[in-house]
């Protein structure tokens, strides 16, 4: 069944690929529906993976210490739940989305491939079977943002992801290297076995290498530039991949390593802050964009910036929380979005929006709940997330971590709702000439979908689009609920969600060393909860109160123009990796090639040739021609022979 | 009948000569199948006992001796058959009979080199499989080119070392019966003042041949100029026989020598890893990037034979036949766009992908085996080497190799995305897709580069590896 | 077998001095036909060395040894004359000084 569960996307990606041209449309129900069926045998295998130790599979061995199997136990199962749920509703969706795209098979079959990718990741039951899922879901999303391999941006940001996810990849190795030659094993039951016995060390070394993968699959500072240009990308690639399922494997592999952090404060620290950090630059960052989806680029590196804090300083429950609600409401909003730019042929730009609400009802309201869950409106399902993360940092001793929360909750509400409030509210600006907007000329045009746009009735009926985001909506709201009835919810035991969220975290063990925090948890709530309020406040009077509405043309242009520079220039991380990595290797790289390898290394060659010349030619005179000559010469040789055995004795 | 994996093939390049010259294809289908018979042959063959003929007595003892096993030996056997045969299949070199004549006669002198279980026999290959390439390099290079000569200097250079270590090995030792089935043999008496110079001369050979830095100046040169189907089989498998050197005689014959040089090989090993990877970032040559590219993945296996641990041996072994599988696989994609588009430079070329997707899929395949990625050949390869170096004490080296990782991506991204991706180039037609044949040739290689990196145990666990290790860990 | 009359010594002597006539007649003589039968004093002086030895040590290796020098020596002679006829041939006189195309 667990094979099943893992290779039938692999299957499907299979068939797609290579009976593509047949199946024309089928493609994507053919992906869907394998996608689908994994999420059903997962719930088929629910139940023994509550009961037991998980279900377990061995695959093959490689050599002493590298051997590999499968492993479905809860928190791999809380993640092949969104993998193939999220990731089938947003199959289904793709569906209606790339209809108009005449590579339409082959963006199903990257698709499943990915989701097998991601299943490969979070079933391995060992460090170097995730690094084979790790590498596979890096693969295909480089595939899927340079989807539209004809742009030349399209392809830029896929090497560029491709590339800091390497960096990533090698992290992961550095820290199997660390972990293999303390253990000499790579299963999780293996090393975390012996975690408690290390050296604090070889531990701290090990975490600072797995967490550099973190850092590069996650989009954490300083390895996040890659996520917004991966928008790129179609739309539901950026829904399912760089929102709800790889992009938060890094939280996966902190939570899994679990055993490994609780040994070593550094790692936490280090975790934490690194974590706090995204979640503010992500935050501070989203403030300045203007492009739909890079807004929620980066708030996606702000909340998985949030994740990351979570789990680092040791508040894992809070931090798993808080990637499952946001697969929910982040895709829901990415959909949305998606809805919007369909609409709209394939404008992005926000300031080109305005007073959409009327236009497109149902993206509106799905924009909204998810907007109102990812700020945490009270009720919501990123309202109990985001709080117990917060409040997490706080009890397990992190209080400026928690500080710094506080304040990116804040500036959350503000960019959020300066985008929907820009996007659906005011009237509508997409007549408006560019230049009048602030909106700089020279941006990619888009190129998006081959097919021409017009033909309205070769576009999938909208159902197809609307029914998942419907569904994906419902989850958005209610799914924090199953946070009474973990174990350190508020209401402890015996809640609604005791069945299956406070099942699978009882893997956790709370370490001892949490602190009682200074600050009860109602108060932290209701502060969270003002800052939340300043922040939509602020944005509804600068982008929705009457005052703005009227001349918002104007405002938007003075907002474009006037925009502090390092932030738009997403503070100066791209151009910082460009003059430190990029541009001395390749001139370090010309200066071997052109004087090197010819001048030194040939050169050397070139000498001894020379020697051999220059030795020839003073040797020649020797070489008279003269037999007479010659005979003298071996006559002489003879002669001193003899004399030399006369003189010393005999030969030996 | 392992005799005859040298043998016949040798025989078949003599007799294709009687071929009419005009009967091209023929001779290409002759190769061909001559190519995978002997692969198929290979795999019936596997575990059959060493043939052997009394052969030298004077000076030393040495006999025509050759076995196949399980070993290192005949996985480097299959990949000589299966990349010869893939390289011919696609082939379309003018003067064909005369070309799958020499690529018949380097798959019998290469197979020789793998096959010999005697010293002496080894050395005879080694030169013998020079010939092939170096007519191939004047015959069908580019005019007024000198890579031929240079690549018979350096090799000839090397093949003088390597039979002077073979001569004094010999004498002292007084047979040369070693490779292979022997190396549980090991009571070397070859004292440490000589040793070190046997040692510097199989060495200095092998390093040549693979090639490590800096000695590998001739081999970009050589790979530019070699028509497809010969570079495909010379980086897949020719650049193989020093590496094979090292495991197969240096390590078991020599254990005390390999402690000592150990520090100067790592040295080298990194050297060429960084050095490699960073001059296939700036090149536009399409050829020129494999080439380095070898370079730097050739030091990484270096690294593996000398750490002296069998993760990383066994490592190094899968990585000698994932390299051979994916440049081959490289070479040949290379070519297949080429001889469409005239061209292999990457400012020139772009866009391809769009119509020729089969081309692009095989290219990609390739592409991301060479630059590891996990669940692909090169990967296995590369984190059993790492992981057995850092396990085995060497943690710099492990760390810094992790550098040249990160490269490989950028390089081969570059190669694949500036050739198959962007927008198409006006001014460069676009010829059709592959041709069933020309995927065929392509669809072993790739298949070969799947199997290994899902389960590359069987390679890692090649005995020769094993028993090579545990020599060299007995000397500590 | 009587015992020998002549001492060894005697046969050595009159060997070596053949030997250095012929010696001298190759370093001295122009003429190459001179230079040829010098050549053949040489070989016949380590004849006579070879057959006195193995008289001496009644072994019979000497003497096919000096059958197998007489071969030589006439292989010798004849390949030699043939050269002195083809340069004769082109220079219409022979000088062994003369012959010196493969100087540096």
């Amino acid at each position: 069944m667990i094979f099943a569960l893992w290779l039938l996307p692999f299957a499907g990606a299979l068939a797609i690929w290579a009976f593509g041209p047949q199946l024309k449309r089928l493609a994507g129900a053919l992906g869907a529906a394998t996608v689908l069926t994994s999420f059903a045998i997962a719930l088929a295998l629910a139940g023994q993976t509550f009961t037991g130790r998980g279900v377990k599979a061995p695959l093959v061995s490689w050599a002493q210490g590298f051997s590999f199997g499968l492993l479905l136990d809860p928190l791999s199962l809380l993640w092949v739940f969104v993998i193939t749920g999220v990731g089938g509703l947003i199959h289904v969706y793709s569906i209606g989305y790339m209809s108009g795209d005449r590579a339409f098979a082959r963006f199903f079959a990257y698709m499943n491939f990915f989701v097998f990718a991601m299943l490969t990741l979070v079933l391995s039951d060992n460090f170097v079977g995730l690094l084979v899922g790790w590498g596979l879901v890096g693969l295909a999303s480089y595939f899927l943002i340079g989807f539209w391999f004809f742009k030349p941006s399209a392809v830029a940001a896929a090497r560029k992801a491709f590339v800091i996810n390497v960096v990533g990849d090698i992290g992961l190795m550095f820290g199997i290297f660390v972990l293999f030659a303390a253990t000499h094993t790579t299963t999780y039951a293996g090393v975390f076995a012996k975690a408690g016995s290390l050296a604090p060390l070889t531990v701290t070394l090990a975490c600072f290498g797995l967490f550099v993968a973190c850092a590069a699959k996650s989009a954490q500072l300083p390895l996040h530039t890659w996520l917004p240009d991966a928008m790129e990308g179609p739309t539901p690639v950026s829904a399912l991949i760089h929102a709800a399922t790889m992009v938060t494997a890094g939280v996966y592999l902190i939570a899994r390593c679990a055993p490994l952090w609780d040994v070593s404060p550094e790692a936490r620290a280090l975790v934490g802050t690194i974590g706090a950090l995204t979640a503010l630059t992500g935050a501070v960052l989203g403030c300045v964009q203007w492009d739909i989806k890079r807004i929620l680029a980066y708030s996606t590196m702000s909340q998985i910036g949030y994740m990351i804090m979570g789990v680092g300083v040791g508040a894992y429950q809070a931090g798993i929380l808080h990637f499952y609600t946001h697969a929910f409401f982040k895709a829901t909003l990415f959909l949305g979005a998606g809805i919007l730019i369909h609409a709209l042929h394939d404008e992005q730009d926000v300031r080109k929006m305005g007073g959409l609400a009327r236009r497109q009802p149902f993206a509106f309201w799905a924009m909204t709940v998810g907007t109102l869950a990812i700020i945490g409106f009270p009720g919501l399902s990123g309202f109990f997330s985001k709080d117990a993360v917060i409040y997490g940092t706080l009890e397990h001793g992190y209080p400026l971590l928690y500080a710094i929360g506080m304040v990116t909750a804040g500036i959350t509400a503000y960019y959020m709702c300066r985008m929907l409030f820009v996007t659906f509210f005011g009237s509508y600006r997409g007549d408006v000439p560019s230049a009048q907007l602030g909106v700089a000329a020279s941006t990619n045009p888009p190129v998006a979908h081959e097919a021409p746009s017009g033909h309205e009735g070769a576009h999938a009926p909208a159902w197809l689009m609307q029914v998942p985001v419907a569904l994906l909506m419902i989850p958005s709201v209610i799914a924090g609920y199953v946070w009474f009835g973990s174990r350190d919810g508020p209401l402890a035991y015996g809640g609604p969600g005791s069945l299956w969220f406070g099942y699978f975290t009882t893997n956790f063990a709370t370490r001892a060393e949490a602190v009682q925090a200074a600050v009860p948890e109602w108060l932290s709530t209701v502060l969270v909860l003002a800052l939340v309020g300043i922040g939509a406040f602020v944005a509804y009077r600068r982008y929705a109160a009457s005052a703005a509405s009227a001349n918002a043309v104007e405002r938007l242009r003075a907002e474009s123009l006037t925009a502090w520079r390092p932030l738009t220039r997403a503070l100066y991380f791209d151009d910082a990796i460009e003059l430190v990595f990029v541009r001395p290797a390749s001139a370090i790289g010309a200066a071997f090639a052109r004087v090197v390898d010819p001048q030194v290394l040939d050169g050397a060659v070139r000498d001894v040739a020379w020697l051999a010349g220059w030795l020839g030619r003073e040797m020649r005179a020797l070489q008279t021609g003269l037999v007479r000559g010659y005979a003298l010469v071996v006559v002489l040789g003879v002669a001193g022979f003899l004399v030399y055995f006369a003189w010393f004795g005999t030969v030996r | 009948m392992i005799a005859t994996l040298i043998v016949v093939p040798i025989l078949a390049a003599v007799l294709l000569l009687l071929l009419p010259r005009r009967a091209e294809g023929t001779a290409k289908w002759i190769g061909v199948a001559i190519s995978f018979l002997a692969f198929f042959a290979t795999i019936g063959l596997a575990g059959a006992p060493d043939e052997s003929v009394r052969w030298l007595q004077r000076p030393f003892t040495a006999n025509f001796h050759v076995g196949l096993g399980h070993g290192l030996s005949y996985w480097i056997v299959l990949l000589l058959t299966l990349s010869t045969g893939c390289a011919l299949m696609a082939t379309n070199v003018p003067r064909r009979r005369d070309f799958v004549a020499q690529m018949l006669f380097l798959l019998g002198a290469m197979a020789g080199v793998f096959l010999a279980r005697d010293l002496v026999l080894f050395a005879l290959f080694w030169d013998l499989m020079l010939i092939p390439v170096f007519f191939i390099l004047l015959g069908w290079g580019p005019e007024r080119s000198n890579s031929a000569w240079r690549y018979l200097l350096y090799n000839v250079t090397g093949g003088v070392a390597l039979l002077l270590a073979v001569a004094a090995y010999g004498v002292l030792e007084g047979s040369t019966d070693l490779i292979g089935a022997s190396l549980g043999h090991g009571a070397s008496v070859v004292g440490n003042g000589w040793g070190l110079w046997i040692f510097a001369g199989f060495a200095f050979a092998f390093a040549i041949k693979t090639p490590v830095w800096p000695f590998h100046t001739w081999m970009p040169a050589t790979y530019v100029d070699l028509p497809a189907p010969a570079v495909a089989v010379v980086s897949a498998v020719q650049s193989k026989a020093g590496l094979y050197g090292f495991i197969a005689i240096v390590l078991p014959l020599l254990p005390e020598q390999v402690q000592a040089a150990a520090g100067i090989m790592f040295v080298l090993g990194l050297v060429a890893l960084v050095y490699g990877a960073v001059v296939a970032l700036v090149q536009d040559d399409a050829k020129s990037i494999v080439a380095y590219s070898s370079l730097s993945h050739l030091g990484l296996i270096v690294l593996g034979i000398f750490s002296g641990n069998a993760l990383a041996l066994g490592g190094a072994a899968v990585y000698v036949i994932a390299h051979g599988l994916f440049s081959a696989g490289l070479f040949l994609a290379i070519d297949q766009f080429e001889t469409r588009e005239g061209s292999r430079s990457l400012k020139r070329l772009g866009g391809l992908g769009a119509r020729n997707p089969k081309l692009a899929g095989g290219l990609t395949i390739v592409a991301l085996a060479a630059l590891g990625l996990p669940g692909l050949c090169g990967f296995a390869g590369e984190i059993l080497i790492l992981t057995g170096l850092y396990a085995s004490g060497n943690v710099w080296p492990a760390v810094i190799a992790l550098v040249p990782i990160v490269l490989a991506a950028a390089y081969m991204l570059r190669l694949f995305q500036d050739v198959m991706q962007g927008p198409e180039v006006a001014d460069v037609p676009q010829r059709p897709d592959l041709t069933l044949l020309e995927l065929l040739a392509l669809a072993p290689l790739v298949v070969a580069i799947v199997l290994l990196g899902v389960n590359p145990g069987p390679v890692a666990g090649s005995a020769n590896v094993q028993s090579a290790v545990s020599l060299v860990q007995g000397t500590r | 077998m009587s015992p020998m009359p002549v001492d060894v010594l005697n046969y050595v002597l009159l060997s070596a001095v053949m030997f250095f006539i012929g010696v001298g007649g190759v370093i001295l003589r122009r003429n190459p036909l001179i230079v040829l039968m010098a050549i053949e004093l040489m070989f016949n002086a380590a004849n006579l060395a070879l057959i006195a030895f193995s008289r001496v040590y009644e072994n019979n290796a000497g003497h096919i040894f000096a059958f197998l020098v007489i071969t030589v020596a006439a292989a010798e002679a004849a390949i030699g004359l043939a050269i002195v006829v083809v340069v004769f041939r082109r220079a219409k006189h022979v000088d062994v000084d003369d012959v010196a195309g493969l100087h540096g």
